[in-house]
């Protein structure tokens, strides 16, 4: 589509750039300083009635450098409840009081508009500028705003290193497949490839591209900045960057994978095995994950390495190459958006009201805030993958798939083996909560917002696991690139 | 003659650029950059890319590299801070980027690369426009944005405060 009649279908993006500069816009005019986080809300609300407005659109945009699909459509709700929450839950953020909150809410916007580009992504160009660009760029800074904070400073130069040098690898893997085909559209290069006779090069661009988008989803080799990231970074940030920038890793992992790499009668392109290099991958992922989040103190840290082993289990099916994999990682998103967030909101409770971030600290918080403990619980549960919860339903498609094939059995048996471990460091939280008594047996009321969006996000991550028809039936809609 | 140049040029580029990395002294590492830089115009001037050369000196050579180069005479004590890595593993991780040169280069020489049919054009800069305004119009659009989030990010991580 021409780039003039592509402005009618890139509305929602394009008010999400207004938003951004009205965030900047109002932080300049003094009486209306303090409105600028409403108008980053509002922002996001009506980027949402837009985004609604698109949805069943298949259309190639902008000459072919994006594409709306529904593919892209259902990625980027994910984005905008991600952004909501998160800037809604900074304000009542103790440890960011102080902190520049009009500059923070214009870059998470902005993060969150790289996140749309990168989801609709059909050209080189376009991906390394949305991913790498648009997204980590303020992400970095979003990660060392606490600038008096060394933690927070060392996450964002840490960010920063590992950042700029896998999208070197990723940008030189383009290069291969450029001078292969000579094409930078996704479809250009997989029909340049299907005439390609040369494994050995091919090897080389996927071992290169994976660089790049696995960093983004943290995938073991690449995920060293994983750990020490979340654990320094303001604790609304490590939420969304546990879930939104992996979200979109994965979208563009499967698009770039499932578009380029793949022929059209689903098999892999030049012979190349890429679908057995994944599932190692993912084996060592979530294996790694799981095995050093044993051993860790800190929360958030532990909920680091966590989300490690989550991008495991998600890579699990994406060695099988059909529709139905791709679908089983959409239901896993869904179900780890909610799941994973409420847990990082729990986290911003501990520590606004009691500043604890050791399992130490936590140590009786389930009495005291007998409430949220037991939503606590329940989170717990869900990232476990315990029935009935939104996170066993997650995992039994992620299994179905892959057992389905008949591929790769040993990797259903590492993945459930790797459940079973995580069951254990995930109850030391609960145990730490409910089985010791605190010291101060005082009771701690949560900040009305934090309670209310640990609720929010912990009622889906119940009730999906009971009741899911309604997101197998959205995301059977939105399979389609 | 032309050969005789190309590796003349691609000489210099790479000497330098080894200075670069090898050099304990930021400063001589920032005056080497500088003939790296110059080298890669140089390159670009091979490929035809008359436009792309002229503006890698422009923006490179004269003004990113000047930038750096005010930017360690500015700051206390960079200048005189030894660089020399003291990696306990270097004499493995030497080896291992070696032998995945070798690597790449095997790789490189032996595949088929994709050959279009060359265009020698007399100035690609009316190509270059047409490509940014009609065809990758919507990146560089989104370009701003991303310069946006820079110029900020900046000005936040500066302030003091």
């Amino acid at each position: 589509m021409s780039n003039f009649s592509s402005i009618a279908f890139y509305l929602p993006e394009l008010l999400l750039v207004l938003t951004i500069l009205a965030v900047i816009v109002v932080d300049l005019i003094p009486g209306l300083k303090r409105f600028n986080w409403i108008i980053a809300l509002a922002g996001i609300v009506f980027t949402g009635v837009l985004l609604y407005g698109d949805s069943g659109v298949s259309e190639s945009l902008y000459l072919g450098t994006i594409a709306s699909d529904p593919f892209a459509y259902f990625f980027k709700w994910i984005f905008l409840i991600a952004g909501f929450f998160t800037i809604l839950v900074s304000r009542h953020t103790h440890a960011l009081r102080g902190a520049d909150l009009p500059e923070y809410n214009a870059l998470l916007l902005i993060v969150v508009f790289g996140l749309f580009l990168m989801a609709s992504a059909t050209n080189l160009v376009t991906v390394y500028l949305g991913m790498i660009e648009t997204v980590s760029l303020p992400s970095y800074v979003l990660a060392g705003i606490l600038k008096n904070d060394r933690k927070s400073n060392e996450a964002s130069l840490k960010y920063v290193i590992f950042g700029a040098f896998s999208s070197g690898l990723m940008v030189y893997g383009f290069s291969w497949l450029y001078g292969l085909t000579g094409s930078m559209s996704l479809s250009g290069i997989q029909q340049g490839l299907a005439g390609v006779q040369e494994p050995l090069a091919l090897y080389m661009a996927i071992l290169l591209v994976l660089a790049g988008f696995g960093y983004k989803i943290s995938m073991v080799p690449f995920h060293f900045w994983t750990p020490d990231v979340y654990e320094g970074s303001p604790t609304p940030i490590t939420g969304f960057l546990s879930v939104a920038p992996k979200a979109a890793g994965f979208a563009i992992l499967m698009r770039f994978f499932y578009s380029v790499f793949t022929t059209n009668s689903l098999t892999t392109i030049a012979g190349v095995d890429w679908l057995t290099l994944i599932a190692l991958l993912s084996a060592v992922t979530m294996t790694f994950g799981n095995l050093i989040a044993l051993q860790q103190e800190n929360v958030k840290r532990m909920l680091a390495f966590s989300s490690i082993a989550h991008a495991g289990y998600m890579l699990m099916a994406l060695s099988i190459l059909s529709p139905d994999a791709i679908k089983a990682v959409m239901v896993y998103l869904t179900m780890y958006l909610f799941m994973n967030m409420g847990a990082f909101f729990m986290v911003i409770f501990a520590e606004n009201q009691l500043n604890a971030h050791t399992l130490e600290d936590w140590k009786g918080l389930g009495r005291k805030a007998p409430f949220l403990g037991a939503l606590m619980v329940i989170l717990m549960m869900s990232l476990t993958g315990l029935p009935p919860s939104a996170g066993f339903v997650g995992k039994l498609y992620l299994f179905a798939v892959v057992i389905a094939s008949k591929k790769f059995y040993w990797l259903a048996i590492v993945g459930v083996l790797n459940s079973v471990v995580s069951l254990f460091y995930y109850f030391r939280i609960v145990k730490a909560m409910w089985l010791f008594s605190p010291a101060d047996p005082k009771p701690v009321k949560a900040d009305s917002v934090i309670g209310l969006s640990i609720l929010l996000f912990t009622i889906p991550a119940l009730l999906l696991g009971i009741y899911w028809t309604p997101i197998i039936n959205l995301i059977d809609k939105s399979i389609g690139f | 003659m032309a050969e005789v140049a190309f590796i003349i040029i691609a000489a210099i580029t790479l000497a330098s650029a080894f200075f670069v990395v090898f050099s304990s002294n930021l400063m001589y590492s920032g005056v080497a950059l500088f003939f790296t830089l110059f080298g890669v115009a140089g390159l670009y001037v091979f490929l035809y890319a008359d436009f792309l050369a002229a503006t890698q000196i422009m923006v490179y050579v004269g003004g990113i590299m000047v930038l750096i180069l005010f930017g360690i005479m500015l700051t206390n004590k960079i200048a005189s801070t030894d660089l020399r890595q003291a990696n306990r593993g270097r004499f493995m991780a030497g080896l291992s980027a070696f032998i995945l040169f070798l690597l790449i280069s095997a790789i490189a020489v032996t595949t088929q690369w994709h050959t279009g049919s060359p265009q020698f054009l007399d100035t690609t800069v009316a190509k270059l426009g047409m490509m940014i305004l009609y065809q990758y119009l919507l990146p560089f659009e989104v370009a701003s944005i991303l310069l946006l989030a820079a110029l900020i990010g900046a000005a936040l991580l500066s302030r003091k405060k």
